[in-house]
């Protein structure tokens, strides 16, 4: 009887999980096959390319078109939407090219596999608005049959394209070539929601499914190549003077690569064993409640290329790289790649500082300072976009905050990890400013925060990229504002609790398109709360979040009370005072008033904290739920108030200003001295003398 | 030898002339001192009765970042007020710098306050002039520049390594300073005939062109000379301004006072040219 339970049981067990298979195909079912063969001309900065997609329908929609990203015609006239958005922001000098400097993507041929021309039924168009028909960044090609669950269809096409002389992300400057979003690439399509395939806008990034590819790179013998995967093939053409490399990588969403004749090529191997001891296994396993086992790292080659004027770097490069994949991966979970190539990109292609899957670019100065994490920081940064964007890919265009916020946030710990604080890169002429002013050296959340306050009530976090205000509300809202949001939520859930939650996440969300929703599901499960009040404050609404001491209030409590009283004054009685005439010791009224300056409240179960030590060593603590605009507690002691804080922790890194979060009866008046004095007096005294001289 | 009798000449004139550096170092003083009030004024309201926690959020002076951005509204209304003081101080500046070019191109060592703002008066009108007749010839100096550095920027433009962009900018800046230079020492020529010979504007700029054809680059090479010292003397104030530290009020109040000295040491160099100027003019002319 038994052995029979045990056989149903297992069949029953066995059925339901093919048929999750069928329902949820894993991983190595790949939706999409990319097998690409380009040339590039640099004399004329152009690319001659043949591709061939193969695209299969997971869903159980039928599926009439395909849309396709041309991602260069962004730059191929004033009237793109991504010209257009940054004309309106004055910032279209950042895109604004000379003739014969612009760049564009043209599709010379459209084919089924099975031969049949799909060109005349091809029409660019506009799906967001407001819509602009002369953009020509989204291809809708209408099929002659749809494309029913499950089945597959292969385009094949032929395309030409010419290289923006320095577009964003993607450039040549003289022999350097940086080429991404090169590529006519599906969108993403959503069960019953249809395609989601957006026009390039000037602050939105990409969104793309996970692919195998395979692809043909053609240069001049002498270029040096980079690219995303890894190199399996390269031949030499001497009669031509031409090189073809092929790389292969499965499982990543997208495919840029650079060629420069300046590059040095380096490679080392991230050996886990060297890297991570026994004892940071054990101590990261115990906090993310895993065996060492689990968290074990694999060994990964780096490969960096840089350019010669940066040769001197290639240390720095690599340690900060050694350090992105020790954190990230121990922290989130391991690396899944053979390979990660590093690129220092080629001068003036205006592609630094930009993530792509297994490969990124950095940026570094020829004259650096040991005290400023520049390269570092980039570095890290953009490696961790490998695990926020690259491996947990959410819609760049719609939640950008998923990668940037998230990723900002994972690259200030590991730098704080790693490095420390560091100085901030700010130059004169090229030369760094440490050199000539002393700058404090800080972390990358206490900037993170101290810029958010400023777009709070400008846009929610999560708002689609175009959507946003404009750039600086975008830029400082998906990267600065998360990041301190996260860092709030981590101290007010805890470190432990916050490292498993984003290990959970990234290692639930591998190789998917996760949304705001996911993560905020994620992070009630692990943490067995209901934060939803807190992703609806700091994340979906635009509110100040501010909490501060209004005042301080103190008076001696007097001795003797006027008044009339209960019975009618009789001699000699002590009705009136409060104290023996003999006790000469003063009492003291205390009234400290809390305030709630913004619109953002804590949640309805939280308590703010106040403390209050007294001048004779004595401390207080009260709670304040945080609804109500003000409350006030009142204390009585034979002292007065030595200083007062709310929010003694700081949790609550969110508010937007912690100087009114502190109230001390003697203040810093010697550090108020030197800022008014050394910040602003003596440099006004130097611009008037300066002025004054003119004349 | 004759650069250090004119070097030699320009520094006893600042010395025995140091009461006009106080004079300028008191107004300054003044006005930098309502400039910032506003400014002093937010920073006693929010970091007054600030508490340090130890350990401390963040530097104390990231504080100072974050309570200028919660009181952002008052930087359109504070601009508007600072160039009003600009304004102001340059018109007085015409003034003062009369006073001051009268004081030291008279050859009585002694200074008194009243003689100061009697020059003041006496040569405003025409010290104002030459500002505004400055004007073209600083647009002039500006076309020259530009000139100038054509070639630094052609040669960045076609540049494939990062040196030259550093090198370029640091080039053009230096460019720039020199010019400046010459625009300077040409007007200060202009100030000491004025006060020299009692003339008019215009005919002194062509007194002082008319110098200029033969003296004006050995007088350039003395200003440089100074200008020189005046920048290594900087660097020491600097490096040891940066010995001590603001965390102990002795540590302020020593950071303040070289502050000042500094402030001091400006406005002796100033008297020092116009002293080596002076000099030059009444050897040369």
């Amino acid at each position: 009887m038994i052995k029979t339970k045990s056989t149903y049981l297992i069949s029953l067990l066995v059925f339901f999980f093919f048929l999750a298979v069928k329902l949820f195909p894993m991983n190595d079912e790949r939706q999409v096959k990319y097998d690409l063969s380009v040339e590039l001309l640099p004399a004329t900065q152009t690319l001659q390319a043949k591709e061939t997609i193969v695209w299969t329908n997971l869903t159980r929609d039928y599926i009439p078109d395909i849309q396709l990203h041309l991602y260069w015609n962004a730059f191929k006239n004033e009237l793109s939407t991504l010209a257009r958005e940054a004309r309106r922001e004055k910032l279209f000098k950042r895109i604004s090219l000379k003739k014969g400097e612009w760049g564009w993507i043209k599709i010379t041929s459209l084919t089924t596999g099975d031969g049949e021309d799909l060109m005349p039924a091809a029409s660019f168009i506009s799906p967001d608005e407001p819509a602009n028909p002369e953009d020509q960044t989204v291809l809708k090609v209408g099929l002659p049959e749809p494309i029913r669950p499950g089945q597959s269809i292969t385009l094949m096409l032929e395309f030409q394209s010419k290289v923006p002389r320095s577009g964003l992300r993607t450039g040549n400057y003289k022999d350097g070539f940086f080429i991404s979003q090169w590529f006519p690439k599906p969108g993403v399509y959503e069960e019953g929601n249809g395609w989601n395939c957006h026009e390039y806008h000037l602050d939105s990034e990409f969104f793309a499914d996970f692919a195998d590819f395979r692809v043909k790179i053609t240069v001049p013998e002498n270029f040096v190549v980079g690219a995303c995967g890894e190199e399996v093939e390269r031949t030499v053409d001497p009669a031509r003077g031409e090189a073809t490399y092929t790389y292969v990588q499965q499982n990543i969403h997208d495919f840029a690569w650079t060629a420069s004749p300046r590059f040095i090529k380096v490679e080392k191997m991230f050996n886990a064993d060297e890297e991570v001891t026994q004892e940071e296994y054990r101590e990261m396993a115990e906090l993310l409640d895993l065996s060492p086992e689990e968290i074990k790292l694999p060994d990964v080659r780096m490969i960096l290329l840089i350019e010669k004027q940066h040769k001197n770097q290639i240390q720095r490069h690599f340690k900060a790289l050694r350090a992105a994949l020790k954190y990230y991966g121990l922290w989130y979970g391991p690396y899944p790649y053979r390979t990660i190539t590093m690129v220092d990109p080629p001068f003036r292609t205006g592609s630094g500082g930009m993530e792509y899957p297994t490969m990124f670019t950095a940026g570094t100065s020829v004259i650096l300072a040991k005290d400023i994490l520049s390269p570092e920081s980039v570095i890290i940064h953009e490696f961790g976009h490998g695990y926020w964007y690259g491996m947990v890919a959410n819609n760049e265009f719609e939640e950008a905050w998923l990668d940037e916020g998230i990723n900002t946030y994972s690259t200030g710990k590991v730098v704080a990890k790693a490095y420390g604080p560091g100085k901030m890169p700010m130059r004169f002429n090229g030369l760094p400013l440490t050199w000539f002013i002393d700058l404090p050296a800080i972390y990358d959340w206490q900037l993170d925060r101290l810029v958010s306050p400023s777009v709070a009530e400008l846009d929610p976090i999560v708002t689609a990229s175009w959507k946003f205000y404009n750039s600086a509300s975008y830029g400082l809202n998906v990267y600065y504002r998360a990041s301190t949001c996260l860092n709030t939520l981590e101290r007010y859930l805890g470190e432990k609790t916050m490292a498993r939650i984003m290990r959970v996440f990234q290692m639930k969300y591998r190789f998917k398109h996760p949304k705001t929703d996911d993560f905020i599901r994620v992070a009630n499960e692990v943490s067995g709360r209901d934060l939803s009040w807190f992703f609806q404050e700091f994340f979906l609404g635009a509110r100040k979040f501010d909490y501060g001491i209004a005042s301080v209030d103190t008076r001696e409590k007097p001795r003797k009370l006027q008044g009339i009283f209960d019975d009618l004054p009789v001699k000699n009685s002590n009705k009136g005072n409060l104290e023996p005439a003999k006790n000469k010791e003063k009492n003291y009224e205390i009234a400290i008033t809390l305030r709630r300056y913004g619109q953002a409240r804590i949640g309805p179960e939280e308590k703010l904290g106040l403390r209050v030590e007294f001048e004779d060593g004595s401390m207080e603590t009260r709670e304040w739920d945080g609804q109500t605009r003000w409350v006030r507690f009142n204390f009585e002691k034979p002292c007065k108030v030595k200083f007062a804080v709310l929010d003694p922790d700081f949790i609550w890194l969110v508010d937007s200003n912690f100087s009114n979060n502190s109230y001390s009866a003697s203040g810093s008046r010697s550090r108020i001295l030197a800022l008014c004095s050394t910040l602003f007096l003596w440099p006004m005294q130097n611009l008037l003398l300066t002025i004054s001289s003119i004349l | 030898m004759r650069t250090a009798y004119y070097l030699g000449s320009g520094i006893r004139q600042g010395f025995s002339r140091l009461r006009l550096a106080v004079y300028l170092w008191l107004i300054i003083l003044i006005f930098s001192l309502i400039a910032i009030a506003p400014l002093t004024s937010v920073i006693r309201i929010n970091l007054g009765h600030f508490h340090l926690s130890q350990p401390a959020l963040m530097p104390f002076g990231l504080h100072l970042v974050e309570i200028f951005m919660a009181n952002d509204n008052i930087l359109k209304p504070y601009l508007s007020l600072l160039l009003i003081i600009i304004l102001l101080l340059g018109l007085l500046s015409v003034f003062l710098n009369a006073g001051v070019f009268g004081r030291m191109v008279k050859p009585e060592k002694k200074v008194a306050f009243r003689d100061f703002l009697d020059d003041g008066c006496r040569h405003f009108c025409q010290f104002f002039l030459a500002v505004l007749i400055s004007l073209p010839f600083f647009l002039l100096i500006l076309a020259f520049y530009r000139l100038l550095v054509w070639p630094v920027n052609a040669w960045t433009s076609q540049t494939a390594s990062q040196w030259p962009v550093i090198i370029g900018s640091n080039l053009r800046m230096l460019v720039l300073i020199l010019l400046w230079t010459v625009f300077k020492l040409f007007f200060d020529l202009v100030r000491i005939i004025i006060v020299f010979e009692s003339k008019k504007v215009i005919p002194v700029i062509r007194t002082a062109l008319s110098f200029s054809k033969k003296q004006f680059f050995k007088l350039w090479a003395l200003f440089l000379i100074v200008g020189f010292g005046f920048l290594m003397i900087s660097i020491v104030f600097l490096l040891v301004g940066r010995l001590f530290s603001t965390g102990s009020l002795a540590g302020v109040l020593i950071i303040i006072i070289l502050g000042q000295a500094y402030i001091f040491f400006r406005l002796f160099t100033k008297l020092v040219l116009i002293g080596l100027e002076t000099t030059y003019y009444s050897v040369n002319r």
